[in-house]
């Protein structure tokens, strides 16, 4: 019997090792060292998605959105870096994805981003990023892609109820390729986020919500046409989403970014489950958007290069292993790194029932934790 | 007869004795509404008046070179989508010279006077700025200024040197006045009429979002080779006509993308995209708006869409605030790009990435000049630009 086996065989007769890793699903996680973007990272990836009981049952014949990260200005580096090696989804690893998915016998595959500063095909945001999206769209067939920002290719947003009721929000409207997709990957880049404490699989969820309908563009009647700036009413809820659009279940809840950008990742979560969850930690910089903003807080903004790829059909078991990879306790609360200014993303989920956050209840396969951890802070 | 460099004379300067302090500069004339009240010496002196310009230059206002600061954090202190408001005179330059073929182009404008505080070390970019569009601006110090200079005042003089070192940096490198944009956009117009202010806020609004282009006016059209672009857009709310119309038609049929006002053509579209229409014209495109043109800014985003951020010559990264102007000589064989930062202080770390592989590249401040070794990128050469302030040249060599 496989730990695997054994693994389900003693949460199925109630026989875990901890009540909290039985309470709420567990998959395993794979790790793997890759230190390049290269064609180590399709090799990589194929052997990871093999370890995690493979991809073949969720893909196969399905539509499937790949949701990557492209978070902040297009035209914006960390120093010289590109962005693709600092704070987006890199385009290799994407790729790759994208091309196991196909060959997993997706129908159709659509890689999703929702643009916080234009309304251009998702195509036209990678040049303008540095990279040619032929390379995606050519690495399996029926791949398309649309910025999800705004209306897109859609003639109406597409209303998400969010399972259990919510945190913040009952329910989202988003583009129409978060309802229309069978199955959702999430690929995240390895990094910290001064209001969520991790970024990673479960916060890049927060990217499905467009930028017309709670970004700083949104209109108070209806949803603003193209989108533009920040999803501030997420971070302080300064006001509620345009007329029509499911508001707060109560605005009276505490306006603190530390309590809503966790709670709000969680409903998006809830609201379109991922199917599929892979952490890019090959190259990134350890804060997502700058260094601490917040005393007592020791993040830091550093470009390093952990060389490690992180998979799971669970995004909570991927993120809490990624978050040990980074130096951190997954079983961390508020007030302990990377959470020191905000609610545990992770514990969030877990009480959510979206899975287990503790590692004792998370079979890790490929490479050991200890052998790629790289922290993320110093001293 | 030397090029005219003209310098406005400050109203506190009221003896001979402060031409002292042009001397051994590029300065070789006084300009203004009025001459000083005293022998200029050998200088002449150049009135300033817009009904009647001088001989073979074209007198354009032009406006304080900045960043516009938000003045509240819910105000629109930036731009049309929130991004940073920049006041630049790069258009009016070119446009100028556009309309005015063969004459210097002169900008007039003044320092901003009232509350407004002007930091003396921001009286180089309105030169090199001017310069690097090939005109130049009439230089003029705030009455501040002017008085610390005058006084001989340390950090004023060391401005005023830096000054001068600008002027007579882009004098060194005149010859690249002539060297043609690298652009794979056409933008012809009247630029008069109902669509002046859509056109001549489109030519001024395309550098925010680094759109490259060359502008011609609608009337040479017909004579033009549109050999070195991908897409002409036809900027009128009102169809061509005639000799110009055959022109676009033609440029579109041999495989370029037209973009052009409604009802240019009543073919069928088998597309709609950046909300204009589009459809096939023998090897080419034509692409025509779902409704009037109306806003610039929007307008330069669907533009650059429909023509691909695949053409860009060259991109920028770091540089929202930044206008590039990348210019080819005749054989190709070298190209610069001029680099003109609008908010104050140091630039970020800039990188740049050309399409074509240039071999060679350094880049050129006022401080000097270091070598800089072009990287392969994914999408192109890409040479990283160490951190400076007003102005920078990119000097690149096949």
């Amino acid at each position: 019997m496989t730990r695997r086996e054994w693994m389900a065989a003693a949460a199925a007769a109630g026989l875990a090792p901890r009540v909290r890793a039985a309470a709420v699903p567990s998959s395993p996680v794979a790790l793997a060292r890759c230190p390049a973007y290269d064609g180590g990272v399709l090799t990589s990836l194929r052997r990871m998605f093999d370890q995690i009981g493979g991809i073949g049952r969720l893909v196969s014949g399905k539509t499937v959105a790949v949701k990557i990260n492209m978070t902040g200005s297009l035209r914006a580096r960390t120093g010289y870096r590109a962005a693709w090696n600092t704070r987006w989804s890199h385009p290799v690893v994407i790729g790759a994805a994208v091309h196991l998915i196909g060959e997993a016998g997706a129908r159709r595959i659509r890689v999703v981003e929702g643009s916080s500063e234009d309304d251009h095909p998702l195509e036209e945001d990678f040049l303008i990023g540095g990279w040619d999206p032929a390379d995606v769209l050519g690495a399996a067939s029926n791949v398309e892609m649309e910025n999800t920002g705004f209306l897109g290719n859609g003639k109406e947003y597409k209303r998400l109820e969010v399972a259990g009721g919510g945190l913040i929000y009952s329910a989202f409207d988003v583009n129409h390729s978060y309802a229309e997709c069978d199955a959702m990957v999430s690929i995240a880049k390895l990094k910290e986020h001064e209001l969520a404490g991790l970024s990673l699989t479960l916060k890049n969820m927060v990217g499905i919500a467009p930028g017309t309908v709670y970004g700083d563009s949104a209109g108070y009647d209806q949803p603003a046409a193209r989108p533009y700036g920040a999803r501030t009413m997420f971070h302080i809820g300064n006001r509620q989403p345009p007329e029509g659009t499911p508001p707060e279940k109560n605005p009276n809840s505490p306006r603190e970014f530390g309590y809503r950008v966790p709670r709000i990742a969680i409903d998006l979560v809830r609201a379109r489950p991922v199917d599929l969850a892979i952490i890019d930690g090959i190259e990134t910089q350890t804060g997502a958007s700058g260094a601490a903003v917040d005393e007592g807080v020791k993040r830091q903004m550093r470009l390093v290069a952990p060389g490690v790829l992180v998979a799971s059909r669970n995004p909570v078991c991927a993120d809490a292993a990624a978050a040990a990879v980074m130096g951190f306790d997954p079983m961390a609360a508020r007030g302990r790194a990377p959470f020191e200014s905000c609610d545990s993303t992770l514990e969030l989920a877990e009480q959510a029932g979206i899975g287990t956050r503790d590692l004792k209840g998370i079979e890790v396969l490929g490479a050991r934790i200890a052998d790629v951890r790289m922290p993320f802070r110093q001293g | 007869m030397p090029e005219l460099i003209p310098f406005r004379w400050p109203a506190s300067w009221t003896d001979a004795a402060k031409l002292d302090l042009l001397k051994g500069t590029a300065i070789n004339c006084i300009a203004g509404e009025a001459p000083p009240p005293f022998p200029l010496g050998d200088l002449p002196f150049v009135k300033l008046d817009a009904d009647h310009p001088p001989e073979g230059i074209a007198l354009r206002d032009g406006v304080w070179p900045q960043v516009l600061a938000p003045t509240r954090k819910d105000a629109a202190g930036g731009g049309a989508t929130g991004g940073p408001w920049v006041d630049s005179n790069a258009s009016v330059v070119r446009l100028a010279k556009v309309m005015e073929p063969g004459k210097m182009v002169w900008l007039t404008y003044t320092p901003p006077g009232g509350k407004d505080v002007v930091p003396m070390d921001s009286f180089v970019k309105p030169i090199t700025e001017a310069e690097a569009f090939g005109g130049h601006w009439v230089i003029a110090l705030d009455a501040f200024m002017a008085e610390q200079v005058a006084k001989r005042e340390e950090k004023a003089l060391s401005q005023w040197q830096r000054m001068m070192a600008g002027l007579r940096f882009t004098a060194a490198r005149r010859d690249r006045r002539a060297w043609e944009p690298v652009a794979p956009l056409a933008v012809a117009s009247t630029f008069a009429g109902d669509d002046k202010l859509l056109s001549e806020e489109f030519l001024n609004l395309a550098p925010r979002r680094h759109l490259a282009y060359r502008a011609l006016r609608a009337a040479d059209v017909a004579g033009a080779s549109f050999a070195k672009q991908k897409a002409v857009l036809y900027l009128e709310n009102t169809p061509p006509e005639g000799a110009v119309r055959a022109k676009l038609l033609e440029f579109a049929q041999a495989g370029g993308l037209l973009i052009a006002p409604l009802g240019t053509v009543d073919s069928p579209p088998e597309e709609r995209r950046m909300e204009h229409t589009v459809r096939r014209a023998g090897k080419g495109r034509i692409a025509m708006p779902l409704e009037k043109w109306e806003d610039p800014f929007t307008l330069v985003d669907q533009v650059h869409v429909l023509v691909s951020h695949r053409e860009d010559p060259v991109q920028v990264w770091n540089g929202s605030d930044m206008d590039l102007f990348y210019v080819t000589s005749p054989k190709e064989d070298q190209a610069v790009t001029h680099l003109i930062p609008y908010a104050s202080g140091s630039t970020l770390p800039i990188t740049l990435s050309y399409r074509k592989a240039w071999r060679r590249a350094r880049v050129v401040t006022l401080n000097g000049a270091t070598a800089a070794q072009p990287v392969q990128g994914q999408l192109g050469m890409e040479i990283a630009v160490p951190e400076f302030t007003d102005y920078a040249v990119v000097e690149l060599e096949a």
